[in-house]
């Protein structure tokens, strides 16, 4: 292992012990966006060789029931996935992973873009779901991790314009930084939804068809609803509340559909590519760098807490 | 003449002393349970494009009640008189000049709603979604519980020879489940749960085994309307409360009962309890479809079950259904005469009756109105 990210999830697991209906009930090896060196192939294994560079996909799923067969492995309910209790992460100096789950990085592809391919997935599978396009005008809600992803992604499907909001000014700098052909600073407070749609439209300069809630909150998905032209897309993409109320007025009245996203399915090899071909650069998110101490590992874990301007914390092991 | 009442109402239409409209009866609400049969605007000339119909058949439906009730639906709220109903058929009795597929004297169903035509939405086809829709029954625009009106050509449509005028009025209901049904994509190989075997819900159910779904269950809180829903072809049903404490235990029991997984769930209701019950009954990847709107401000927690990609799809009226509609009738792929459970006759009694009769449920599915 040469390479790993931290995301919220991990985070999450430090600080509370569980995630949803995921307990940790005994310690566990933390992190899932990983990218490593490959030392030994078992037997059957004929397109990868000692020496490769490798991004690795988090999640074994079971391939034989009906989600896997349909292509939707990513809602197996027998996944096993890094670091989702009771399955160990991968922040560790070695792991063994299905070697079709381990995918080669070209040449100009470093290990720690192979790392980023995992949240950047996360992008690039709600950007499917959602039908992003060169025909679709997108507004992401949230310049977090997450939000960037998706701003990245959208753009690399052909997006011709994507606005950016979020209540802190420096992560709206990265994401203009990023591409971001508008950005709008909004509050916290559930009262401004009504003037923030207006300001998002009049930035926007057209219909919002697909917007994407990286943050999940109540006034996030509020405001989703509210700025989506009918017939159009809310991805909600975020897992900001567990208990987030959402109001179905606009999808009752003016079929604003709601999607969800979880994980993603499909998406290594086309993030390797976009990322070599140049169509997407992930370098700019990691923010910060640690190596594999006891110290580098908590101090690491805490800069990631804090958020701000941590985007991206990445161990070189 | 014009009383004008509290917040701007104006209780007066001009057609009412226009001796020229005098031949033309129609059945107006004109304040909180007050509905009167009087005369309603005959237009004198006919637009290129358009025809007139002498109404036959119209049924009438719960957002018609609503109005009655109300004086106003979630969205819209009527500021002066308005005629009802919007679910109709009749026989043309003229046709503008440029109209070339109708003629005198065919029978035709009416859509209800005309889009402007012009809008993206329009021209992507997705014509109900129109900011500017003119949709009979939806103030400003008055219905068609009357006995003549003029409308496009375009959204009138022939009917087969085998078929009534009251199938031709059904199409309108019928369309909302076809368009549900398209939307949520189904098709052979599909389980379908419909929550409510209303009107709507039974729809539902008729085109979900029209469009093949392998299995179709039903839930409601009244038997009698689980007894229609066996009857009309469900695999099962399971009779719930209206109490939000049993929603875990209905979750597990309408699990247990249809034993896989389902596909698609159809509330036909749309409060909170159905809705909760649909996105923790749906499997991962499926769909939730939103047809009912028995609720203004639904509002629902959607972590748990966007996180398993349970995706929500709402509907709103139809489009691009009349023609399947009416291929499904006169196949028999669906046959929507037993829902036709009341009639009555455009007179100031049975108009009072009917929507009496529509109002309380009960053993009533659909209310027609014989014109």
């Amino acid at each position: 292992m040469k390479a790993v990210g931290i995301c919220g999830s991990d985070v999450h697991y430090y600080k509370h012990m569980r995630l949803a209906d995921f307990i940790v009930k005994e310690p566990m090896v933390i992190g899932h966006e990983c990218a490593g060196v490959v030392e030994e192939i078992g037997n059957e294994v004929t397109h990868l060789a000692v020496g490769d560079n490798v991004a690795l996909e988090p999640g074994v799923s079971c391939a034989h029931c009906s989600h896997c067969k349909e292509g939707r492995y990513n809602l197996c309910d027998e996944m096993k996935f890094f670091a989702t209790p009771p399955i160990h992460g991968s922040l560790a100096n070695f792991v063994v992973h299905p070697a079709s789950l381990c995918f080669k990085l070209p040449e100009n592809v470093s290990l720690e873009e192979g790392a980023m391919c995992e949240p950047l997935s996360v992008g690039v599978h709600a950007c499917r779901r959602a039908g992003a396009g060169p025909h679709t005008k997108v507004l992401v809600m949230g310049s977090g991790p997450i939000g960037l992803v998706t701003l990245m992604a959208a753009k690399a499907f052909g997006s011709p314009r994507v606005v950016v909001v979020d209540v802190d000014e420096n992560r709206l700098k990265m994401a203009q930084e990023l591409g971001a052909h508008e950005v709008v600073c909004v509050s916290t407070r559930i009262e401004d939804v009504e003037k923030e749609v207006l300001e998002i439209q009049q930035k926007m300069a057209a219909d919002v068809d697909i917007t994407f809630d990286c943050a999940g909150l109540e006034k996030t998905m509020r405001t989703a609803l509210k700025a989506t032209r009918s017939g159009g897309e809310v991805c909600l993409v975020g897992m900001g509340h567990v208990e987030m109320k959402v109001p179905l007025t606009a999808a009752a009245a003016r079929e604003v559909d709601i999607l969800g996203v979880f994980r993603y399915r499909n998406t290594y090899q086309l993030c390797i590519d976009m990322i070599s071909s140049g169509r997407i650069n992930v370098k700019p998110l990691i923010t910060h760098r640690f190596g594999f101490s006891q110290e580098d590992v908590v101090k690491a874990f805490n800069v990631s807490a804090m958020g701000g301007s941590a985007i991206k914390v990445m161990f070189n092991i | 003449m014009a009383e004008v009442q509290e917040g701007g109402f104006r209780a007066f239409h001009p057609s009412w002393e226009d001796p020229s409209c005098a031949r033309n009866l129609a059945v107006w609400v004109c304040g909180v349970d007050d509905l009167r049969l009087l005369p309603y605007t005959v237009v004198p000339q006919l637009g290129m494009n358009d025809v007139r119909v002498k109404i036959k058949a119209v049924g009438i439906c719960g957002s018609d009640v609503h109005y009655v009730k109300k004086l106003r639906n979630s969205r819209v709220a009527m500021k002066e008189p308005m005629v009802l109903g919007h679910e109709s058929s009749g026989v043309i009795c003229e046709v503008g000049a440029s109209v070339t597929h109708l003629r005198v004297g065919d029978r035709v169903a009416l859509e209800a709603g005309i889009p402007c035509n012009s809008c993206v939405l329009c021209k992507e086809g997705r014509y109900n979604l129109c900011k500017n829709v003119r949709f009979f029954g939806s103030p400003p625009t008055n219905g068609s519980l009357t006995q003549e009106v003029v409308h496009p050509a375009s959204l009138c449509y022939k009917l087969p020879d085998n078929l009534t005028f009251e199938e031709g009025a059904m199409c309108e209901p019928l369309s909302v489940g076809v368009h549900a049904c398209r939307r949520a994509k189904v098709e052979p190989g599909r389980r379908v749960l419909i929550l409510g075997a209303g009107p709507i819900g039974l729809i539902v159910l008729l085109v979900s085994r029209a469009f093949g779904a392998t299995t179709v269950h039903v839930t409601d809180i009244d038997q009698r309307r689980l007894m229609a829903a066996a009857s009309l072809g469900a695999e099962g049903t399971l009779r719930v409360s209206s109490d939000m404490n049993d929603m875990e235990n209905e979750v597990m029991e309408l699990k247990q009962l249809i034993g896989v997984p389902i596909d698609v769930t159809f509330d036909c209701v749309g409060i909170t309890k159905t809705m909760q019950t649909a996105l923790k009954v749906t499997k991962s990847g499926g769909k939730v479809c939103l047809v009912g709107m028995g609720q203004d401000n639904l509002t629902l927690p959607l972590t748990s079950s966007a996180a398993r990609e349970v995706d929500v799809l709402g509907i709103f009226r139809y489009c691009n259904t009349y023609p399947l509609c009416l291929d499904l009738l006169q196949s028999r792929k669906v046959d929507v005469r037993p829902l036709i459970t009341h009639r009555y006759r455009l007179t100031e009694d049975d108009m009072k009756e009917a929507f009496q009769t529509t109002a309380m449920a009960g053993d009533a599915i659909k209310v027609m109105f014989t014109i």
